[in-house]
Parts: structure tokens; sequence; C-alpha cells
């Protein structure tokens, strides 16, 4: 009996212990999460990486390009680089030359394929590339495609895939320059402006004929709302295809959609900018007509 | 500023400039040697080594660049006798009568020399003679960026490297 007992005691401190532990992990978590401002505890109360610059908008401040009202979340890019830049692509060929490509300076568009030798859905793009006839690209699109370095892939497997002709660059670095989440990946660069009119992952060619297609699109749309000096972004008269701050990007691009905002009538701390549920961001189908609620979130 | 650097030859590219150093597949006989073209055009897939097929694809505002090695036994010969690249060109190097090929308005340098122990030639092409006081600066900047190695032992075939 006496034994049964200090086993008992024994398994109860055991259990005691391993709660504490739990415990005393699950407030560490809560601490890490809190610290990365995840919403956990007082959400007014001032933590280390509660940062966020928003007092440019309150006071009214201008930035660097003299562009008001903006808001700067996170490390600033360095100054010749923001989301849309089209730095040239350098590197080598699968044969072990050098090759570098630039993007901007001509009157075509570049589109850039980033694919590697290994990946199924790639195989189908580099097929498609064996005859450039059958891609369907406008003839003007000069396609450049971008594995990754020598370090990281096999020249001698994406030799065997390139037919010759086909522009190939082993460029980790580029990876890096385009931000590209992984392969397939592809950007169409505008050369007249050295911007990136167009990304994104595609399975088959056939959407990527499509990106281009939508890309040049809205690219000329673009250009028929600079000649019309409309600053709308429905244009001077309400047509589709106006673009405030057309070709902006960074914080010019934010200040133009500020700008906008305020026309509308929406300033700094409006309700709307805050929702709460996804009612407020997607209200109920009203009647027909009502502009929101219908479907089509533009 | 992206960075070309193939057998040995570097080139730093500024900004609007494409290029590409590569050594052509033999044929019969030949040995081929390291070719650099650089250009502020896009390059087609098939250009001869002195700019056949792409010259006439120039602006008026663009260049074309090549740097073309000779064989081993050219170096020391009188033709190679210059020591060094010429890495400031003046406006008026630049010639019609010194293109390959005659193009209506463009104008053409060439330099032979001997840089790192390698002959070469520099055979320079701008768009438009009447602009060559745009064009020869941002030749000359290409010029500056670049860097040749002497050339790496070759490695007879079958010989295991370290013996």
């Amino acid at each position: 009996m006496v034994a049964l007992a200090v086993v008992l005691t024994v398994v109860v401190l055991l259990l005691g212990l391993l709660v504490a532990g739990l415990l005393r992990s699950h407030a560490d978590i809560l601490k890490a999460l809190h610290d990365l401002g995840a919403g956990v505890g007082d959400p007014a109360a001032p933590g280390p990486h509660h940062d966020v610059r928003l007092l440019a908008t309150a006071r009214g401040a201008t930035d660097r390009d003299g562009a008001p009202g903006l808001v700067t979340m996170g490390p600033p890019l360095p100054p010749e680089r923001d989301t849309a830049s089209a730095p040239a692509v350098a590197g080598v060929t699968p044969t072990g030359d050098a090759l570098a490509v630039a993007v901007s300076g001509h009157d075509h568009p570049t589109l850039l394929a980033f694919l590697s030798s290994g990946c199924a859905t790639c195989a189908a793009f580099w097929k498609a590339f064996e005859d450039p006839r059958r891609t369907g690209l406008p003839a003007d699109v000069r396609l450049v495609v971008v594995t990754k370095g020598p370090e990281m892939e096999i020249p001698g497997a994406v030799r065997a895939l390139a037919r010759p002709g086909l522009a190939v660059v082993m460029s980790t670095e580029a990876w890096g320059d385009y931000e590209v989440p992984g392969s397939p990946f592809f950007v169409l660069v505008d050369g007249t402006t050295g911007r990136r009119v167009g990304e994104g992952v595609a399975h088959r060619f056939e959407q990527v004929t499509e990106l281009v297609r939508r890309a040049r699109v809205d690219a000329r749309s673009f250009e028929m709302a600079v000649r019309d000096g409309s600053g709308h972004p429905d244009g001077p008269d309400g047509r589709e295809g106006g673009h405030g701050g057309v070709g902006l990007d960074g914080p010019r691009r934010e200040a133009a959609n500020d700008q906008v905002l305020a026309a509308a009538g929406i300033l700094p701390g409006d309700p709307s900018l805050y929702p709460r549920s996804l009612a407020d961001v997607f209200p109920p189908a009203g009647p027909p007509g009502t502009a929101l609620g219908t479907g089509d979130r533009g | 500023m992206p960075v070309l650097r193939a057998h040995g030859i570097e080139a730093s590219l500024p900004h609007g400039m494409e290029g590409r150093i590569f050594v052509r597949p033999t044929v019969a006989a030949e040995t081929p040697y390291p070719v650099a073209h650089f250009a502020t055009f896009p390059l087609p897939d098939e250009t001869g080594d002195f700019g056949g097929g792409a010259v006439n694809l120039m602006g008026v505002d663009d260049l074309f660049v090549v740097l073309f090695e000779y064989g081993p036994e050219s170096a020391g010969t009188r033709l190679f006798a210059r020591r060094g690249m010429p890495r400031t060109l003046r406006t008026s190097d630049f010639k019609p009568y010194l293109l390959r090929r005659g193009l209506g308005g463009q104008a053409g340098t060439q330099w032979f020399f001997t840089e790192a122990g390698r002959p070469f030639t520099l055979y320079a092409v701008l768009g438009s003679l009447a602009r060559r006081h745009a064009l020869v600066p941002r030749v000359n900047a290409l010029l500056a960026g670049m860097v040749v190695s002497p050339a790496p032992v070759p490695v007879e075939q079958g010989a295991a490297p370290w013996n």
C-alpha cells in the first residue's frame, strides 16, 4: 500500500512537471508571436515591431520624389530597384560561353522564361521552344530562357533540352533580380520603358501567349491614357482604360493611388480602409446595377 | 552593371548594352578562338565574327564592338606589335572606309594588339558617323571595363590534368 502511494506520488509529480513544461513552451510561443506582431495580446501596446511608418500620412509629409501621403512598410528597396524594374540578364550559356541580354532600350518586348531542367511542368515549354513558329508568340517578342546558374543546374541537361539558336542564359542572379518564386515563371518586359508589364506562372504555353496578349493590350490602353492626359482611373470621360499614375511604381504609384482615393472622398482613417469582416469588403449582392456584389471585382 | 566572363575575357557592360563571349564549334582542322560581341541592340542568333547579319540591323544610335582573338602563332608578329588594348578611342579614329561592310552613314575602326600575351583585333562600328561625339564615349565606357587574362594552358587530350 505504501509502495502504491509512493508510485502514485511520483507519477503525479512527473505529470506536474510535464504540464509546467508545456505551459512554459506555450508562453514562449505566445511571446514570439507577440513580438512578430501577430495580434496576440493588446494590439494597442507598443512593441518592438510596431514601427510601420504611418506618420507620413498623418503629417502630410513628402517622400524623396515629392509624393505626399506615403505609407512605408518594410525595408526600402535600393533606389534603382522596384517591383517593375527589369535589369539586364547576364550569365553563361549551357556550352560555357558568356551571354548578356539587355531587355531595355529597344522597341520590342522580351519574354523571359524562367525554367529548370528538372521540373516536369517545364518539359512542355522546352518542347514548345523547339519550334519557335509554333509558340504563337508575336513575331517581335524576343524569347530568352533563363535557368539557374551552373552551380545549381546541370549545364549538360540544359544543353540537351535547348534547341540550337534558342537564347539560354544560366544565371541564379537573374532569378533573384526578378523575384522568381519557382519554375516555370514568365516575365514580359517592355523594351521601350524597360519595365515589367506582365509576369506570372503558366502550365501551358497558350497561357503565356495570353499573358503576352493581355499585357500588350493593357500597355496600349495605358499609352492612350497618357496621350489623353488622363489622371483618372477610368479616363477623362469615364472610358475604361484610363489609368492614374500610368507607368508608375513604388512610392509614386502609392501616391497616385492616394490621390485617386482622396478624389473619391476616401481620406486617411476612412472606415472603409479598415474592414473588420469579409462582408465589409464584399457586401451582399444589391439590386441590379450595384457596382459591388456583382462578382466583378475589377 | 552586368558582367560577362568567359574564355579569359571579362567585360562590364554599360547600361543598355548586351553581349556574348563565345568560341565557335570546331570545323574540320580549324582551331577556333574566343570572340566577343557587344551591342546596343539585340544581337541576332547568327552573327558573323565581324558583325555580318548584325550591323545591317543597327540604328543611328547603336554600337557594335567585336573583340576577336587570333591563334598564338600570331603573337609577336608586327601586326600585333601594339601592347595592350586601346582604351580611349577618338572620334577621328572612326572612318566610313574602315568598315568591313560599307553601310551608308556608318563608320568603323579596327586595331590589332597583344594583351596578356594573346593577339586580338578590336573592331567597332558606329551606327552613324554624324553621331560619333555621342557614341564614341559609350564605346570607351565599354573598353574601360574589359579585362583580358592570359590564355589558360591547354591540356592534351588523354593526359591526366595532374601529370
